[in-house]
């Protein structure tokens, strides 16, 4: 039985036309037992950028803690925002360090990226996606990441639903059809999920109703 | 009690005189002021630090003299005082450099690496059984937070960000010159004789390629940014900071 | 005694099956049915052969793919044809796609403690005319469904088909609804969807495609005008026409 399989979840990110997308499910289970449905697996980081954090609840809590904690310290030190780019190597050198006694999670990264200008103010915005295994090798994809349980159930219905260039609509409604698609074939994944798309000006969050089973 | 020398806190590195100073740091302020003078000018784009380097002997190969020290591509420094505590200083900052690249794939910027010196400067004043560091340092650096900076840091671990500064023997001179000479849309190529003229002043002996050390900070172009991204060309980022070599020195001297 | 190896018991076993790799599907239409699998054969990381075809005919109006354990598909297919022409004999006729469908599973239980190690999809038109798959596993177990995957690349293509056959979490526009069957045009895009989607995905699906398309007697066959790579194996006169769509896939 894989340690992934005990709590259950999924996460998956999709890049759209200067927007992306990051969405979860909500299920926690205890192996086949369903404790809560209100389970969120995704974390804001910055203004623009989020986590997702698919995997051993324990070690989804106390990671959560601890990109807080080293963000934070981040924000303060160098009195900037971290950008996506240098958090994905924070993440990715956070779970290095455990190398040997690994944090059971598979984070995924999304958020938009500053470009930078010759006024020094952010005008336009890239979008950013990665992911990485339990210790922190970087996949930094162009279209989609998934993680969880369901990973190839959602490689699947991403791969033939996902195109680029998708406005942020229309990217809401790829990112949600994968996902529920997806978890309602993985028993550990699903209860509903919630999305989050990140656009230059606004974050849009919304929580879909599923099959509740 | 309270005699020139400093009398009876003299030697303690961690008691306050009653005046309110820490007399050992004073003495090192003093070791870096006999130190050859350095100098840093901040220009429209970019930095140049310059230092005199004296030998002793004549005998002495001093092409292995090192006083302008890269520390990570886009970090330089440059010291005035004793040379093996800049050595030292040298290999923790490097150090540094790459323990911060280590966890965020990137060189830090500036203003951080500068605080991590100071802050092992500091902990020399402070801490049983050592002394402070034996010198000044000016940090050059490029970053896309900050854009080109130059800090000066002190033995005592007190840092500053300059325009323009000059560290040890000559500096009130050279820091009169340069207040002079310095207006904020100079060009790095005229900071550079700026920075040549300002040590000409103090300079004894000649003036050669053998016996001047210059580093510069350039600002990376929009295309050379992208080249360092994540899945590009390279993935590495160009060196925002270098030294000049001995023959660019000369060039820069007979003009 | 120096030189003297200690005996200890020791075990062996010989494993009789295998897992060859590989992804089949097949979905019904009103007045036609599609079945199709890739033709990559493989064993472990190793490709054995770029064409090994899952999917076969076993009547004018029958098409059976199966997937698994490449020895047990070959020999199992060999032996419903080897019945279904004992059949022939004995009633001069095609045995009718719901029998097909009952003799495979009486084929599979009958081997329930050494079972043949195969998922079976079987496609093709009803006697009602109707386009109709059923879908075994390994021990015979049935089910008649409008759609179905199995293989390596399942779990991949099957949520797809939920999402695209049956509308799955979808909602129809006020005032109409989804419709039941597909448009043969629309099923063909959706299987070569599919498989170029686990191709890109699944190491163990590739190389080659083949798709049956078996039409209802009466069909107009709208949709297959124009498709490459299209070839009819029926001859005139038949009530029932069967197509074979051969295409490329991805070979790394």
């Amino acid at each position: 039985m894989s340690i992934m399989e005990i709590n259950g979840g999924s996460v998956i990110a999709m890049v759209g036309k200067e927007c992306v997308a990051i969405a979860c499910d909500l299920r926690l289970g205890n192996q086949a037992l369903t404790i809560a449905t209100n389970f969120e697996k995704i974390f804001p980081v910055t203004d623009r950028l989020y986590l997702g954090l698919p995997g051993l609840a324990t070690d989804v809590a106390t990671l959560r803690e601890r990109f807080r904690f080293r963000v934070n310290m981040y924000t303060i030190k160098e009195e900037r925002e971290i950008t996506p780019e240098t958090f994905a190597r924070l993440v990715s050198s956070t779970l290095y360090e455990k190398r040997f006694g690994p944090y059971f999670v598979e984070p995924v990264i999304a958020g938009l990226s500053p470009v930078p200008s010759a006024s020094g103010k952010p005008e336009k915005w890239e979008p950013f996606i990665a992911a990485t295994d339990l210790i922190g090798c970087l996949n930094f994809a162009k279209d989609f990441v998934v993680a969880g349980t369901s990973s190839d159930k959602l490689f699947g219905v991403a791969e033939g639903l996902w195109e680029p260039d998708l406005e942020w609509e229309d990217l809401f409604e790829t990112i949600s059809q994968t996902l529920m698609n997806a978890v309602d074939r993985d028993a550990f994944s699903g209860w509903g999920g919630i999305v989050h798309i990140i656009t230059p000006d606004k974050v849009i969050t919304r929580t879909l109703k599923a099959r509740m089973d | 009690m309270a005699s020139a020398d400093g009398g009876a806190y003299s030697y303690s590195l961690t008691v306050f005189s009653p005046s309110g100073k820490l007399v050992q740091i004073e003495h090192a302020l003093a070791t870096v002021s006999q130190g050859t003078t350095s100098l840093g000018i901040k220009a429209s784009n970019g930095i140049v630090i310059a230092t005199e380097k004296k030998s002793s002997s004549l005998l002495i190969d001093s092409s292995m003299l090192d006083k302008v020290s890269v520390i990570c591509p886009n970090i330089g420094i440059v010291y005035s005082g004793m040379g093996p505590d800049f050595r030292v200083l040298v290999a923790k900052a490097r150090k540094s450099a790459q323990a911060y690249w280590k966890i965020y794939g990137e060189y830090p910027p500036t203003k951080v690496l500068t605080q991590e010196i100071a802050t092992v400067m500091q902990q020399a004043t402070q801490s049983g059984g050592v002394r402070p560091y034996g010198v000044s340092l000016l940090v050059a650096g490029w970053d896309i937070n900050r854009g080109p900076s130059l800090y000066q840091v002190d033995p005592s671990g007190s840092f500053w960000a300059w325009k323009a500064s000059a560290i040890g023997k000559n500096m009130v001179n050279a820091k009169t010159f340069l207040e002079k000479r310095y207006n904020d849309d100079i060009s790095l190529e005229d900071a550079i004789h700026t920075a040549l003229l300002t040590l000409k002043e103090g300079f004894e002996g000649q003036m050669t390629e053998k016996t001047i050390e210059i580093g510069v900070v350039t600002v990376p172009t929009t295309a050379e940014l992208e080249a360092s991204k994540i899945g590009a060309e390279t993935g590495r980022p160009k060196p925002t900071f270098r030294k000049l070599t001995e023959e660019e020195v000369r060039d820069y001297l007979a003009l | 005694m120096p030189g003297e190896m200690a005996h200890h018991p020791q075990q062996r076993q010989f494993n009789p099956y295998s897992e060859n790799g590989g992804t089949i599907l097949a979905i019904a239409g009103r007045d036609f049915a599609v079945i199709a699998g890739d033709t990559r054969q493989t064993e472990g990381y190793s490709i054995q052969t770029r064409y090994a075809p899952k999917v076969f005919t076993l009547t004018d109006k029958a098409v059976l793919a199966v997937n698994g354990f490449a020895a047990d598909g070959n020999m199992f297919v060999k032996k419903v044809k080897q019945r279904l022409e004992w059949y022939r004999h004995a009633h001069a006729k095609d045995m009718p796609l719901r029998a097909i469908a009952r003799l495979i599973q009486t084929m599979l239980y009958a081997q329930r403690f050494f079972p043949y190690y195969v998922y079976n999809i079987l496609g093709g038109i009803e006697d009602d005319g109707t386009g109709a798959v059923y879908s075994f596993d390994p021990v015979g177990s049935y089910e008649r469904e409008a759609c179905r995957a199995a293989g390596a690349a399942s779990s991949l293509v099957q949520p797809f088909l939920d999402n695209q056959i049956y509308f799955k979490n979808q909602k129809a526009a006020p005032g109409s609804a989804h419709p039941t069957h597909l448009p043969l045009s629309t099923v063909i895009a959706l299987v070569t969807d599919s498989f170029t989607s686990a191709t890109e995905r699944h190491i163990e699906v590739g190389d080659g495609l083949e798709m049956y398309i078996v039409l209802a007697s009466g069909s107009s066959g709208q949709g297959l005008e124009g498709v490459k790579g299209l070839r009819e194996l029926s001859t005139k006169g038949e009530a029932e026409r069967v197509f074979v769509i051969r295409r490329d896939l991805k070979k790394d």
